[in-house]
């Protein structure tokens, strides 16, 4: 009689196998089954197209619908796949078990169970294994090879080598780093907290958080296209104008207030170096609703009692606020702390959006897109470099992650678990 | 009491800040192109100096006095924007006899106010402040149409046009947003399944590894995703490359060309979308499965409810909130997001998903920004609907531990 953990064994890698096989052979059938779609859902656009008398090429339509059909279909199959695998492995799992022991119900559960968990997080883990874990270390491996792939510090030597490749892009993309790093998480928490106790003393609070929160929910470009409205330069010169001519004002909203001719054109964004505050105010516009959130309700969990006795040892507000309140919060405001801090160090959007090219305002983020589309390197390490930055940014993230993991750790053992 | 009113000043000084920018966008995607460029969002409300060009007339004629209403001639060839307003000057630029040299022509750039002659074409050309002209000649001629450059003091005028441009009249913003829809929506249902069934696995079932196991996982929440593009790209680009053969060899795809496999494509960006999400997802539902009651969990197992069995049908009702919180983070995530997208996803001009295509009309779009900002307020609807419509359960996945970023 062979033993539990060889069944469980067998068993485990013929489900493996099924599921490896027959999955992707599923998706591509249902994919190739279902093309049909497309072309009657552009059937259906030509039918509407010549009912409703569209104005644009009949053509357009055609693709427009064509492509909708691909979305629903693609939907369709990629989440139905996902479901498959969970239902067919359970089910395989429970068959095979009964199928090999039919006698012992005591042997087929103890194989169940010992399989089902590896189902359960098997392609969480194997997700995470290879799109994160794997080629983290890859990307390690890349950044001290040649494009031959030998051994070489060459790809670091833009740290302190003044000839290589990206040693004043470093430099900028430090100093820069660093001064996000100190204004963007400070200005989100005092502006949040700020926010969070005024708004929890006024009736129209809730009103108001709610407009601070919504730049959450709007992508980085669109806060770029938004801020560019504030920060632009002056409009069009007067002979540029389609109509012929047109009078030339100031078209950013603080240029105008600053008092800024429209002779003057450079955005905020694109100053010499004080353009990166701009940027910064861009992601504090977006990210201090976050921290608003939060604090509001860390604010709401202080315990009453501390409160009723300050108030009667006669505290004043902003005693009340900094010396009973804010200490009793202080671990949520290392949270949030830790959480801008790795968000800054990973921005890109908004530097890559209105200053994609300009060396002064590059961040580590920044900087290894341009290194990846406008550097040409000798030796054709391109790749190797792109890896090397990558890794710097992993060291500046890292001792927040460090921080992050014990704080988890902490907090589960606080719960027990 | 004066703290009180401090309070009130304060906070609506903030929030007008933040409100402001909204303000400018809608504002600006409502105006024309030319009133979006050469004058600023904040004139759009008050009557507002601009430039207009209009021409005399359309068709040569023979006249001796043409009379006519300047608002007319521009609106017939603009209906979308009508202008209306007061007549402030005209710049006339053209040929005018040289009164130091005789029977020559100068070139003229002048400045003509309301109620003075110009010469135009030999005629005299004066107009009124409401628009009316009156052009006369010492005898019947036809002269060419005269293009006039004209500013105007402008009623404040709105129109949708910008948003009838950009959704109708060119395919990048609706096959952006049809882009964006077809990456989204599995890559916000995929990791939600997977990572339920992970988070329930490491709440409540037994397996060795699994402690250290979740707090791998946990903390790769913070490792940036730069990180891991390039192997992952070619890791796509291995695959594509496999798939591509084995797709001429089963299929006659020779024949027309077509077996090369693109490396980055919607599928990848599902996959890479949801490998990076997973690592909250988990965090976030584990911590809400492990506080559901074990004794519904124990009890369940002695009716004879396999594990399949009691996730669906105990697990995910009881889920729904966290549930909830994790797809409107990762919907709003995946729809905002750039990078991945831009490193990852399909690189076809029609495949690009909004923030790519309205990174790029930053560029196009820079002296249109009527439709900039048209395009902008359309890519951002369908976040701002599903983050106001829940907002609740968005605040409960931030409180319970939000340490993503972006």
């Amino acid at each position: 009689m062979r033993s539990v953990a060889s069944i469980v064994a067998s068993n485990g890698l013929a489900i493996l196998l099924t599921v490896v096989v027959l999955l992707p052979t599923v998706a591509v059938f249902a994919y190739v089954a279902t093309s049909p779609l497309d072309q009657w859902l552009s059937n259906i656009g030509v039918w509407l197209h010549n009912r409703g008398g569209w104005d644009f090429p009949v053509f357009d339509t055609e693709l427009r619908f064509a492509k909708i059909g691909f979305a629903i279909r693609s939907v369709l199959i990629a989440v139905g796949v996902s479901f498959l695998y969970f239902w067919i492995s359970n089910w395989l799992n429970q068959g095979m078990a009964r199928a090999r022991d039919p006698q012992s119900p005591g042997r087929q559960s103890a194989v169940v169970e010992a399989i089902q968990p590896w189902i359960f997080v098997g392609p969480a883990l194997v997700l995470l294994l290879l799109f994160l874990l794997v080629p983290a270390f890859t990307t390690l491996k890349l950044s001290f090879q040649e494009a031959s792939g030998d051994f070489s510090l060459r790809n670091y030597a833009f740290i302190w080598d003044p000839d290589a490749l990206g040693y004043l892009q470093f430099r900028f993309a430090m100093r820069n780093s660093l001064m996000w790093l100190i204004l963007v998480p400070t200005l989100c928490i005092s502006l949040g907290l700020l926010i969070a106790v005024l708004a929890d003393s006024v009736k129209w609070g809730v009103v108001a958080k709610t407009f601070i929160f919504v730049p959450m929910a709007i992508s980085f470009v669109g806060a770029a296209v938004i801020w560019r409205n504030i920060f632009a330069g002056g409009g069009i010169e007067a002979q540029e104008a389609i109509n012929g001519l047109t009078p030339s004002y100031q078209i950013g909203l603080l240029k105008s207030l600053l008092g800024h001719g429209p002779d003057y054109n450079e955005p905020l964004y694109a100053l010499r170096f004080w353009g990166n505050f701009f940027l910064m105010w861009i992601l504090v516009w977006v990210q201090t609703g976050f921290a608003m959130v939060i604090f509001s309700a860390a604010l709401r969990g202080v315990p009453e009692d501390t409160i009723e006795a300050a108030t009667i040892d006669g505290a004043n507000p902003y005693q009340m606020f900094f010396r009973i309140k804010l200490p009793q919060i202080f671990s949520t405001v290392l949270v949030v702390w830790t959480t801008l801090v790795i968000l800054v160090l990973k921005v890109f959007d908004i530097p890559y959006a209105l200053s994609a090219n300009d060396d002064d305002k590059l961040l580590l983020a920044t900087m290894m897109e341009n290194a990846r589309n406008n550097w040409s390197v000798g030796g054709d390490n391109v790749d190797n470099l792109f890896a090397a930055i990558a890794i710097m940014l992993m060291l500046t993230v890292l001792p927040n992650m460090f921080f992050n993991a014990w704080r988890i750790r902490k907090e589960q053992r606080e719960m027990g678990h | 009491m004066i703290s009180k009113t401090l309070k009130h000043v304060v906070l609506a000084l903030i929030v007008f800040i933040w409100v402001v920018p909204f303000v400018a966008l809608v504002t600006t995607s409502l105006r024309s192109e030319v009133a979006s460029k050469t004058s600023g969002f904040w004139t759009a409300f008050t009557p507002t100096e601009l430039g207009h060009r209009f021409r005399t007339h359309t068709e040569e004629q023979e006249f001796t006095q043409l009379t006519g209403n300047i608002f007319d001639r521009i609106n017939t060839e603009n209906e979308a924007f009508p202008v209306s307003g007061e007549v402030q000057s005209i710049l006339f630029k053209g040929r005018v006899p040289d009164p130091e040299r005789e029977g020559k022509t100068k070139l003229l750039r002048q400045l003509i106010f309301v109620g003075e002659p110009m010469d135009v074409r030999g005629g005299e050309f004066v107009f009124e402040a409401n628009g009316d002209f009156v052009w006369t000649f010492d005898e019947a001629t036809t002269p060419k149409p005269k293009g006039l450059d004209v500013f105007i003091n402008q009623d404040p005028v709105f129109g949708t046009e910008a948003y009838m441009e950009v959704l109708f009249e060119n395919d990048h913003v609706p096959n952006a947003l049809i882009s964006s829809f077809i990456v989204t929506i599995p890559a916000t249902i995929i990791p939600i399944t997977i990572a339920a069934f992970a988070a329930y696995a490491f709440a409540w079932m037994r397996f060795p590894g699994r402690d250290w196991l979740f707090v791998i996982v946990v903390s790769l929440m913070v490792v940036p995703t730069q990180l891991a593009f390039l192997p992952i790209l070619q890791g796509f680009s291995n695959l594509a490359a496999w798939g591509s053969q084995l797709n001429a060899w089963i299929t006659d795809c020779e024949l027309t060309d077509t077996c090369q496999l693109p490396s980055k494509s919607f599928a990848s960006l599902w996959v890479t979308h949801t490998a990076f999400g997973l690592p909250l997802a988990i965090y976030l539902l584990r911590n809400y499965i492990v506080g559901l009651p074990r004794e519904l969990l124990e009890s369940a197992r002695i009716d004879g409810a396999n594990h399949l069995q009691i996730f669906t049908r105990l697990i995910v009702p009881l889920s729904v909130p966290a549930l909830a919180s994790f797809s409107i983070f990762q919907f709003l995530w995946v729809w905002n997001d750039l990078i991945v997208a831009l490193y990852i996803g399909p690189a076809d001009g029609d495949d690009l998903v909004f923030p790519i295509r309205l990174e790029k009309q930053l560029g196009t779009f820079k002296d249109q920004l009527h439709l900039l900002n048209a395009s902008a307020v359309i890519s951002m609807v369908v976040p701002v609907i599903v983050f106001l419509s829940m907002q609740r359960y968005f605040i409960r996945g931030l409180l319970a531990g939000s340490v993503k970023g972006g």
